[in-house]
């Protein structure tokens, strides 16, 4: 049983589920569970992390916190640390956790583990698993000497509890000292499209020639939709015009490394697996039983995409009802 | 102006990785190492700079065994001015390596901006940067992938999730962490390889900046290999058929949906 | 002394003079180039060259009807010269003439000056009417060209006038002997003009032919028309053999600080003599497969703007000031331009003057990688990839040799010496990381297999041949590559190594010498070749398919192999082999040399694709091929072409496994 600090990442006056994951992981394993919203006006959002396993929920409040800068995030996270002095203290490895946690360890004498994959409570010590090498091996993570516990923990790697609708909380403020910043936020811009960028997304759903025509790319478009996935593209298919170059997967274009790469009507050239190789799971749809990308496919379908691909996509749509 | 860069030397990505005896880290026999691909983006951003603004020094700053002078000399070949080695043992965590290259920085003068790389390709820990900069009082900005430079202050894109991104404005001296995309690193010229292979490198010990075994937060032990990958599991039947078993093969199984 | 004597002395003393200051121009800048030209060893086949193919006209001839009007005006040319000799010391001393070589053989000179005065007529007629009525469409129409058949024409026209007035003139012991001229004389005298008047035209003719030889004379060096004296040279000075390396560069010389061609004047005083030697005939940009897929590469064009940007520099070379000598690359000499080239040498070999132009790309190539770093950005990982993982592809070193798994491949570090072995099989990057070509090389073990031949690999311990690096212009790679895999081989003391890809073959052949590894190396399909000669092999089950073989151009046109792949198809049962209309010397590139496989193709239409059209056109069933790059670009290319289920592209190690 440890006293634990849950870092709630909020934007936009939403709270972000991942943060949940790690309040619904503290409570289920007995601990003193408190959790820090940062903003501006944020108050209204201490009741639903006590639906998720709080016991406690503290607020930073000030206009300079309305949207996020590391500089003035840090000073208010290290003031609740102060405040609050947990043995542990936990964020998300979001954008926003990954850049904030090293802040402020520094200025607490922390010990800091980011990017973990398995979170554990053993007593007062947490266990922690995080990916090296570009996931090619994993290490657990041992803490040296007894001052506080840090860590960041992957997104979907616990998985979000459910709330408990009954559950309600006060926010305590926590103040903080926010003179002399240097750093000030001028704007945030939401990207123009839903669909992420070919590197950035964890899924990407990719065609080659056998589209035939840029028309028939929707199918793709639509199935990339239902999954949050971004649009690829082989060479093939780019020099054809059915797709612009920036969408191109290979060894000229872009080298993609999601959690799945779903590749339709693609044979696997080595150009095209030098940008894709190091998808976590590769998925191939293909009428040729001798394409290459059969040869790197975890999950291999021999069948017409036009057929395949629309009734994939109505699978998920199922599945996320 | 006087710019730095701090460069990881790692393990070249196409490696293939082998835990050691004792499962305390990898098996480094035979290993290319280069350096970390961030970084690059790093001191090509303060090369760029030193060519705009002239009287500019670039000094580049690595941390690790004497194999990471390599990659000192990689950097100096691709124009920068002075490198600077300090000595850091192995397995040092990101905190070690923060307050050993803070310790190295605190004992240069007028420095305008620091560049990293966002995260280095071994083990991601994506912590340095803001620990140095915590450790220094500087701001920091992380993951930039643009920036505007005007002179006292800085006006820089950071990447978010989902497409979106901020423009922060940081006043100097700064930290910057860069991100893909924030340029395109330029090849070394040999002209300049070969000048670089002749330059000195100022060598540092722990001891010379304070630092110490006491400085490490965190170990990672117990190196695992991911179970191995299985041969490709073929569905067969007709289209919906697939479709309805993938889909929950990538649920239940493979968990990426 | 006579007036014609001082007219003579002045104007041709003046026309001499000034032309020599011209050639003389010339020879000072071709001095101060300042690269290392090669040794030229072996004269008994330099002259050997020289007869056949300046008297001989050998290359030239390759085009017959444009051969034949310039092999009528050259030879003509050297005949009715003694003619002007003579023509020049008579006008300087009346007594002059060449009768003191007898009454007879002076008729019979006489008489081949009027022959080849109308066989050189014969051929300007010949070479304008192609130039004004049929020009093909590499033939570039100037002034220049126009100028030169006009004074061809001209001096021709003027020698019969000449001869013919001084017939009517003069009635010369030996007028019989103009069996042409004294006809036109015939003719001529209907003008009923007197003696004198005759006389007078004749001098006149005389002079105006002179005039002709002496202003052509201070024309000739700012013309194209100088490779009359520039050709010969460098016929003469011409590789000995088809076979070349680039040459390397001495990195450990500190006194080298630039490597490749900045300037002009970098390269060497043959690059020079190349520039002066171009006729601007064209036979380059005919077959150049940049050009002919609309890129803005034609060779012909490139010789031209280098010698119009080394000319810009004139005043600077003279005055030594080659520091400030303009940069190579120009607005019409564009990194474009530069980049465009396959390296398939079908301009080189189609010369008639022996030009190298790849040489100068590559040169400049060399700068702008190592000096400039400006090379297309999808060449840079390329570089990174050679650098740290041995091969063009971003896979794992360790991997190398994993498409041998199960086929009880022996690596040499488990042989240990090659001296036990019969050759080393040389499996390069594409056999060893692109399925296709894995497949190629499986094909190619199992028929060492079956002909009993005891080979290894190097496995893991191989590394690229650096090919493309070289070609790109990243000497320095090319070399780190280069020594390390010579080390290599040399530890394990290979004498013979057979490779499946013939830019591998080309390098360890022709150029691994002067990195200090010295092998016997064979293309797959000269050993298939040898194979089936020394009846290890046998093709026994028929293959019935029309067969059109695609020729490598390192393998064909850069090493003359084009006869054993061809035997080892022709030997397969019930096959029928039918010829791209483009083939041999004259086929045409798939587009992937030069390091252009690793390149984006943005211009234009797509070399391969051409290339695949070529092969439909003949109605094969199968494409056969004999190189890694070739099997990618022509699948691409049928792919394209949606020809797929229609034809089949292999490799003949492939063809040959099935029928044996």
């Amino acid at each position: 049983m440890a006293k634990v600090l849950i870092f709630v990442e909020q934007r936009d006056g939403k709270n972000k589920k991942s943060s949940f994951e790690l309040i619904g992981a503290s409570s289920a394993a007995g601990n003193e569970t408190h959790a820090v919203i940062i903003g501006d006006s944020v108050s209204g959002l201490a009741n639903e992390c006590a639906q998720y396993g709080a016991n406690k929920v503290h607020v930073v409040q000030d206009a300079v916190l309305k949207n996020y800068t590391g500089e003035a995030y840090a000073r208010a996270l290290t003031a609740a640390i102060k405040s609050i002095s947990p043995e542990i203290v936990l964020a998300s490895h979001t954008p926003m956790g990954r850049d904030l946690l090293p802040l402020v360890a520094a200025q607490v004498d922390g010990a800091l583990a980011t990017d973990c994959t398995s979170l554990q409570f053993s007593g007062a010590k947490l266990q922690l698993k995080r990916p090296v090498y570009s996931g090619k091996a994993t290490a657990d993570v041992e803490f040296c000497g007894s001052g506080i516990q840090m860590a960041t923990v992957r997104p979907n790697a616990i998985g979000v509890p459910k709330p408990d609708a009954s559950k309600t909380a006060d926010a305590t403020s926590i103040t903080a000292d926010f003179s002399g910043l240097k750093t000030k936020i001028l704007e945030v811009m939401k990207g123009n499209s839903a669909r992420p960028d070919v590197t950035e997304a964890s899924i990407v759903v990719s065609g080659g020639r056998s589209l035939k025509t840029a028309e028939n790319f929707k199918i793709l478009e639509d199935l990339a939709d239902s999954l949050g996935a971004a649009v690829g593209a082989s060479r093939a298919a780019v020099d054809a015009g059915y797709r612009p170059h920036r969408d191109q997967v290979g060894q000229t274009g872009k080298v993609v490394s999601p959690s799945l790469y779903i590749a339709c009507g693609i044979s696997g050239a080595i150009q095209h697996l030098a940008g894709m190789r190091t998808s976590k799971v590769i998925v191939a749809i293909n009428t040729d039983p001798q394409a290459p990308i059969f040869q790197i496919a975890d999950y291999a379908i021999v069948g017409d995409l036009f057929q395949v691909v629309p009734a994939l996509t109505g699978e998920v749509k199922h599945l996320k009802e | 102006m006087n710019l730095y860069v701090c460069i990881k030397q790692v393990p070249d990505t196409e490696t293939k990785i082998k835990i050691n005896g004792d499962s305390s880290g990898i098996d480094t026999a035979g290993i290319k190492w280069i350096m970390s691909s961030y970084d690059e983006f790093a001191v090509e951003e303060a090369l760029r700079l030193k060519e705009k603004n002239a009287g500019s020094t670039v000094t580049v700053v690595s941390a690790g065994p004497d194999r990471v002078v390599d990659s000192l000399r990689t950097a100096l070949a691709m124009g920068a001015d002075n490198a600077i080695h300090v000595e850091l043992p192995e397995n040092a965590d990101s905190n070690m390596a923060a307050k050993a290259i803070a310790g190295a920085l605190k004992k240069e003068s007028g420095i305008d901006l620091i560049f990293f790389g966002k995260e280095a390709l071994d083990d991601g820990a994506a912590q340095v940067p803001q620990l140095v900069a915590s450790y220094m009082a500087l701001p920091s900005v992380t993951v930039v992938t643009g920036i505007e430079y005007n002179g006292n202050t800085l006006k820089c894109k950071r990447e978010i999730e989902g497409g979106s991104y901020e423009v922060v404005e940081v006043n100097t001296p700064a930290i910057i962490a860069a991100a893909k995309g924030l340029n395109e690193p330029r090849y070394a010229t040999l002209p300049n390889i070969m000048k670089a292979k002749k330059k000195e490198v100022k060598a540092l010990k722990l001891a010379d900046i304070g630092v110490s075994a006491a400085d490490q937060k965190i170990k990672l032990k117990n190196f695992q290999l991911p179970p191995p990958k299985q041969a490709g599991k073929k569905i067969d039947g007709d289209a919906a058929t697939q479709a309805k078993a993938l889909v929950a093969a990538l649920h239940n199984e493979a968990k990426v949906i | 002394m006579t007036w014609q004597t001082l007219a003579f002395l002045i104007v041709g003393g003046g026309a001499f003079y000034l032309s020599g200051k011209k050639f003389h121009i010339l020879y000072q800048m071709m001095k101060a180039q300042k690269g290392k030209a090669p040794k030229f060893g072996d004269f008994a086949a330099r002259i050997k060259n020289a007869l056949v193919y300046v008297l001989g006209q050998k290359a030239v001839l390759q085009k017959p009807f444009v051969g034949i009007a310039h092999t009528a005006i050259f030879w003509g040319f050297i005949i009715i010269t003694i003619g002007t000799l003579e023509q020049f010391c008579m006008t300087l001393y009346s007594g002059a003439s060449f009768e003191f070589i007898g009454r007879e053989p002076y008729t019979i000179l006489i008489a081949s000056q009027d022959f080849f005065t109308a066989f050189v007529l014969f051929g300007v007629l010949m070479a304008a009417y192609r130039r004004f009525m049929n020009a093909p469409k590499y033939l570039t129409q100037s002034s220049d060209a126009n100028y030169v058949l006009l004074f061809t024409g001209g001096l021709m026209v003027s020698i019969f006038l000449m001869n013919a007035f001084h017939v009517l003139g003069t009635n010369p012991w030996f007028t019989d002997s103009y069996f042409i001229s004294k006809h036109i004389a015939s003719a001529l005298s209907g003008f009923g003009f007197s003696d004198d008047t005759n006389h007078n035209l004749y001098t006149f003719f005389k002079w105006i032919h002179m005039s002709i030889v002496l202003g052509f004379a201070i024309y000739i060096p700012g013309s194209k028309h100088l490779h009359i004296v520039a050709a010969g040279p460098n016929t003469f000075l011409k590789k000995l053999n088809r076979e070349k390396g680039m040459t390397p560069i001495n990195f450990e010389d500190e006194t080298v600080t630039q490597y490749g061609a900045a300037k002009y004047t970098d390269m060497s005083w043959k690059d020079s003599l190349d520039l002066y030697s171009c006729t601007e005939c064209g036979r380059c940009e005919e077959l150049c497969p940049a050009w002919n897929t609309d890129k803005p590469l034609s060779p012909k064009r490139l010789i031209v703007d280098l010698k119009k940007n080394l000319y810009r520099n004139k005043a600077l070379i003279l005055d030594g000031k080659i520091d400030e000598v303009s940069h190579v690359i120009d607005d019409h000499v564009t990194e474009d331009v530069i980049w465009a080239c396959t390296s398939c040498r079908a301009c080189e070999v189609a010369c008639p003057v022996f030009i190298e132009h790849t040489d100068k790309i590559y040169d400049i190539r060399r700068n702008l990688v190592m000096m400039e770093s400006k090379f297309p950005t999808e060449v840079q990982a390329v570089f990174k990839n050679m650098e740290t993982n041995a091969s063009p592809w971003a896979f794992s070193p360790s991997e190398r040799a994993n498409w041998a798994q199960g086929l009880n491949v022996k690596t040499m570090a488990d042989v240990g010496s090659a001296e036990t072995l019969d050759v080393l099989l040389w499996v390069g990057c594409a056999g060893s990381y692109d399925d296709r070509n894995k497949s190629v090389v499986k094909s190619f073990v199992s028929l060492l297999n079956k002909a009993g031949v005891k080979f290894a690999i190097l496995g893991t311990e191989e590394q690229c041949t650096g090919d493309a690096a070289r070609r790109i212009g990243n000497e320095y790679l090319f070399q780190t590559l280069a020594k390390a895999n010579v080390e290599t081989l040399n530890r394990y003391n290979v004498k013979r190594i057979v490779t499946a890809c013939p830019h591998c073959f080309n390098t360890l052949k022709n150029e691994y010498g002067e990195m200090g590894g010295q092998y016997e190396v064979f293309h797959h399909s000269q050993f298939i070749a040898k194979m089936i000669g020394e009846g290890k092999l046998k093709s026994t089950k028929p293959i019935n398919e029309t067969v059109t073989f695609h020729d490598s151009c390192y393998l064909g046109r850069w090493n003359n192999v084009y006869a054993e792949p061809r035997a080892a198809i022709e030997a397969i049962p019930q096959v029928k082999m039918v010829e791209m209309k483009m083939n041999h010397d004259k086929g045409m590139c798939c587009g992937a040399g030069g390091g252009r496989m690793w390149m984006e193709e943005t211009i234009g239409k797509r070399v391969n694709v051409t290339r695949s059209e070529q092969a439909i056109e003949t109605g094969a069933t199968t494409v056969a091929t004999a190189c890694p790059f070739c099997i990618t670009m022509i699948s691409d290319g049928m792919k394209t072409k949606d020809m797929v289920d229609k034809i089949k592209v292999r490799d003949i190690a492939e063809l040959m496994d099935e029928t044996t």
